[in-house]
């Protein structure tokens, strides 16, 4: 009787154990739907962000036959297919095919199809294979196209 | 092409130290490390190659390091992995996306 009394506790306990384990998996359940609301959640932000981020996407664009002098500022992203000079800084500049820039140039992001002669200090340098480019430049990463006429001194950081 | 045809070719392995100046009338594929002038009509640097002096082709293919002076006259291609510090003539060039360049570039034919 004993050895019974003893090995009634534990199966007392395995019978605790069992209902536990039910308790966690329905935590885990509950966390599931807590994570799969989270990412629905997540998904909604997503959507509301998107039209926001295109707004700052919207170019500025100085058109071709155009002609600017002075000193350019944007938070977003610049298209030249006229002619500008002077000081640009913007955080992505495109230089079309007909766009030519005369002076500094700030960005972090710069494609030239044109023609460039200045300073430059980018981050993300891609020259295409028409491009002309002639000054100092600057850059972390560079990708020059095969044709691209570049002269200068190039510093990377 | 350079393994089938070798008259004329230079070939350099790795951890091979050549020092001196090099007329090369084909073909030099350096994998190994160069000392002083280099000329050849193509030039191959590896991405284990490195060269410390004037090199001078016709096309020369960089995935390597070369340092001090790099002149080609007709195409020059940086890779992804080589890099370049000195000064650079060229007449056609490419960079490929994470190539190094630090120096003063310049154009052998500017107007064509």
């Amino acid at each position: 009787m004993s050895i019974f009394s003893k090995n009634q506790p534990s199966a007392e306990n395995e019978s605790n154990a069992n209902p536990s384990e039910e308790v966690t998996q329905e935590f885990v359940a509950a966390e599931q739907e807590v994570v799969s609301s989270a990412s629905s959640f997540e998904s909604v932000t997503r959507q509301e962000s998107t039209p926001r981020s295109n707004v700052l996407a919207k170019p500025s664009i100085i058109s071709e036959g155009f002609t600017f002098e002075g000193t350019i500022t944007s938070d977003g992203v610049l298209n030249i297919a006229g002619t500008v000079r002077g000081k640009i800084t913007a955080k992505s500049v495109l230089i079309d095919s007909s766009g030519q820039v005369d002076g500094e140039l700030n960005s972090e992001q710069l494609v030239i199809k044109g023609q460039l002669k200045g300073d430059v200090n980018c981050e993300d340098l891609n020259v295409g294979p028409l491009a002309q480019v002639d000054g100092n430049i600057s850059y972390k990463y560079i990708h020059i196209q095969r044709g691209g006429k570049v002269a200068g001194k190039f510093i990377k950081n | 092409m350079a393994e089938v045809n070798q008259l004329g070719c230079l070939f350099v392995g790795e951890g091979v130290v050549l020092k001196g100046n090099f007329e090369v009338p084909d073909i030099a594929s350096i994998s190994g490390t160069v000392e002083g002038e280099l000329t050849a009509k193509q030039v191959l640097i590896e991405a284990t190659g490195i060269v410390r002096g004037k090199l001078t082709g016709e096309s020369i293919d960089i995935r390597g390091e070369v340092n001090e002076q790099v002149s080609s006259s007709r195409s020059l291609i940086i890779r992804s992995t080589g890099k370049v510090t000195g000064s650079i003539h060229y007449s056609e060039i490419e960079i490929e996306k994470g190539g190094h360049l630090h120096g003063d570039l310049h154009n052998l034919n500017p107007h064509s």
